[in-house]
């Protein structure tokens, strides 16, 4: 029989099916991590003080360093699933991390599409931006440029203070988002108080300060829908951390702020 | 759990979505007007200036046509400001885009150029009239219509080019839908209804240039 | 803040690797998947020709970004697993054998029809004809424009750099965020884009015009 394109075109549609159809069997999430002894966490690189590179720009901050925490009490390999700001759910919803430890603040709305842990910090949302910007309070945002990442608290609560004739712009990345503010291609930006705190003293020269708090949020750790034997363990993680003191510490450390009594979810 | 295809959440939205559309056509369209007039002028330059203009224009289209838009982009959004030329997001768009297709509808119009017959330059020559007024009169008319399919082609690619100024927070297309992906979290719905926008878009100016040749090229010079 | 120094350099340095890779891997896999395309685009079986059209229509027609956010968010509906490298080399050899199927498909259709008629002539069945006639004419005709290709390859690794994929583009992101100064990291980034294609843009361009000058004399081995 002789090889036609035919044959060929059959086969390709043919090796194409299988593809697609094969799913991977999902075991129960826990298991499966425990069995492979790897855990797979999302990280933030821009983020500061919750994800930043250090000075040989490999990956530390505070939730990096809690996914280190949690990685060792599970006794499994930690891999960091370097991920931006508006990708942080999405890379849990499609399996490439088994959970998102990169301050995702609790939120109803984020709720509808991932399952969080009780929290295990807390932060403000603030408006920031050099000192010669006059801004004291929502009103003064009107007419101003502020800048902002996507999918974060700040997207979600800004716009609903921000008076008409503020005009709100998009990055989809933190890093823009710091850029644009220090380039002066925005006026202020909505961020973590921590994060403009960072901005300020690394660059002294443009006087970045806190303008006004919007909101003050906490943060937990978030799985994937239907992975509850893993949501119990880390809850349970969350809660012998919290007493014994070592979530705060982290804290502590990288914020420079004592951790608040965080309540259960 | 299987995921469930929610497609009438992006379709609500879908008012938002034509208007993204209808600015990334209004990007693209500017850019290409612009940056034709700067190919046009590069390409007299490159054939007809002096030794050190020539290679300034080559390489101008050398330096865009070796590394990345999205990095020329950033260039001229970040980087610059430390030089005192801040640009606003959309007009850095604008302008990174009229350079980019600049530099390569420079290299598109000068092919044209030089496929014009020598005979038609030398009839101008010989009637007396300077340089420029041969390449304005005589060479660009054969010329543009020589190199009109690859321009169209070109607009196209600058056309698909434009989804990532996004990333400097410019408005159009890709930026409506990222917005609407983070707040509904339907990343899959979100991009196929904006990716068959785009191509929407690209089959219409494809239609739209064919159009334009056949008026133009065609129709027009038939005596 | 950090001034830039030398370990910043040597970051971004490193990152252009991962570009490499990603070019190389995406030139190989598309260009065995572009071989594909190409044959399946002149097939005499309409619906396996309108098929092999239409995927490089929709590749062609549609922004690499958008392919990418795609391939990225939507892979994993399928019930797979993928970590970011998979996934951006799986969206970059698609994007690549879409280019490539079409550039190659233009050059075995400008082998002469005479070409296929000779191995008719002899009784060679369609497939030998195609990759013992035709495809080893093609190749030659094919190389100035599929290295100028190569060039529209490694630029387009940069798009994955908003996907937060790190290669050089986002080296010079991550690099700018902590000196904060895009003044001289971004420029220094498009100078190793340019040390990576341009030799590539020269390669191809001295290609082409030794095609251009075999062509005219009239050889055409």
């Amino acid at each position: 029989m002789q090889v036609t394109v035919r044959h060929l075109a059959a086969a390709c549609a043919a090796l194409f099916a299988v593809a697609i159809g094969s799913q991977a069997a999902d075991a129960q999430a826990l298991d499966r991590i425990l069995k492979d002894k790897k855990i797979r966490i999302t990280a933030e690189v821009t983020s500061p003080p919750f994800g930043i590179l250090d000075k040989d720009n490999k990956p530390t901050g505070s939730e990096v360093e809690t996914a280190r925490q949690l990685a060792k009490d599970l006794g499994v390999e930690l891999e960091l699933v370097q991920v931006t700001g508006p990708q942080r759910i999405p890379a849990l919803l499609s399996d490439r991390a088994d959970l998102a430890i990169s301050s995702l603040s609790i939120t109803t709305d984020r709720a509808k599409t991932v399952w969080f842990s009780s929290p295990h910090g807390a932060l403000s949302i603030v408006i920031g931006g050099g000192k010669n910007v006059n801004i004291k309070s929502a009103a003064d945002l009107a007419g101003k440029k502020i800048g902002m990442t996507r999918a974060t608290l700040e997207e979600q609560v800004v716009p609903k203070v921000a008076p008409p004739g503020t005009n709100i712009v998009f990055f989809d990345e933190h890093s823009a988002t710091q850029q644009a503010l220090l380039s002066g291609q925005v006026d202020a930006i909505g961020g973590a108080a921590f994060l403009l705190n960072e901005l300020g003293k690394r660059n002294p020269d443009k006087g970045i300060e806190t303008k006004f708090t919007v909101v003050t949020a906490f943060y937990g750790i978030a799985v994937k829908p239907g992975n509850f034997d893993l949501l119990q363990w880390v809850n349970t993680w969350v809660f012998v951390n919290k007493q014994n003191g070592v979530l705060a510490k982290i804290y502590k450390e990288h914020t420079g702020v004592d951790l608040v009594d965080l309540p259960n979810l | 759990m299987t995921y469930v295809f929610q497609f009438g959440i992006v379709f609500d939205q879908l008012p938002l979505l034509l208007e993204g559309a209808l600015l990334t056509i209004r990007l693209a369209a500017t850019a290409m007007v612009f940056g034709l007039a700067v190919a046009v002028m590069c390409a007299y330059l490159r054939t007809s200036g002096p030794k050190p203009v020539r290679v300034l224009v080559a390489a101008y289209v050398e330096g865009i046509r070796n590394t990345p838009f999205l990095v020329q982009l950033y260039i001229i959004y970040f980087s610059l400001p430390a030089l005192g030329i801040r640009f606003e997001a959309n007009q850095a768009a604008v302008v990174a885009m009229v350079v980019s297709f600049g530099a390569y509808a420079t290299e598109i119009v000068r092919a044209g150029v030089q496929s014009v017959p020598v005979g038609q330059v030398e009839v101008g020559l010989a009637l007396g009239l300077k340089r420029f007024q041969i390449y304005r009169l005589i060479v660009l008319f054969p010329a543009l219509k020589v190199v009109f399919p690859a321009l169209a082609s070109q607009f196209i690619l600058l056309l698909l080019g434009s989804s990532v100024v996004s990333a400097i927070s410019a408005n159009e297309l890709t930026a409506v839908a990222n917005s609407l992906q983070s707040t509904t979290f339907r990343a899959f719905e979100v991009y196929i209804v904006a990716t068959v926008m785009y191509l929407t878009i690209a089959v219409a100016f494809r239609g739209f240039f064919a159009a334009l040749y056949w008026i133009v090229f065609v129709r027009g010079r038939e005596r | 803040m950090r001034f830039f120094s030398v370990n910043d350099f040597l970051f971004i340095l490193a990152a252009t690797r991962w570009t490499i890779l990603l070019s190389l891997l995406a030139f190989a896999l598309g260009g065995l998947l572009g071989v594909l395309v190409a044959v399946l685009r002149i097939a005499r079986f309409a619906p396996v020709r309108l098929a092999a059209a239409g995927y490089i229509q929709l590749f062609q027609g549609t922004p690499l970004l958008m392919q990418l956010f795609l391939i990225y968010y939507g892979l994993s509906l399928f019930g797979w697993r993928l970590d970011a490298w998979t996934a951006v080399t799986i969206a970059y050899t698609i994007y690549a054998a879409a280019f490539l199927g079409d550039i190659w498909r233009g050059c075995i259709q400008a082998i002469p029809k005479e070409q296929w008629e000779a191995g008719r002539a002899l009784a060679i069945p369609y497939l030998p004809q195609l990759f013992l006639i035709i495809l080893p004419q093609a190749i030659r005709i094919a190389i100035p424009p599929t290295v100028g290709f190569m060039v529209q390859l490694v630029k387009a690794t940069a798009v994955a750099s908003i996907i937060g994929f790190v290669e050089l583009t986002r080296a010079g992101q991550l690099m700018t965020n902590a000196t904060f100064q895009p003044m001289v990291v971004y420029p220094i980034v498009a100078g190793l884009y340019f040390a990576l294609c341009w030799p590539l843009s020269v390669w191809s361009q001295r290609l082409e015009t030794q095609m251009q000058v075999e062509n005219a004399s009239g050889r055409r081995k």
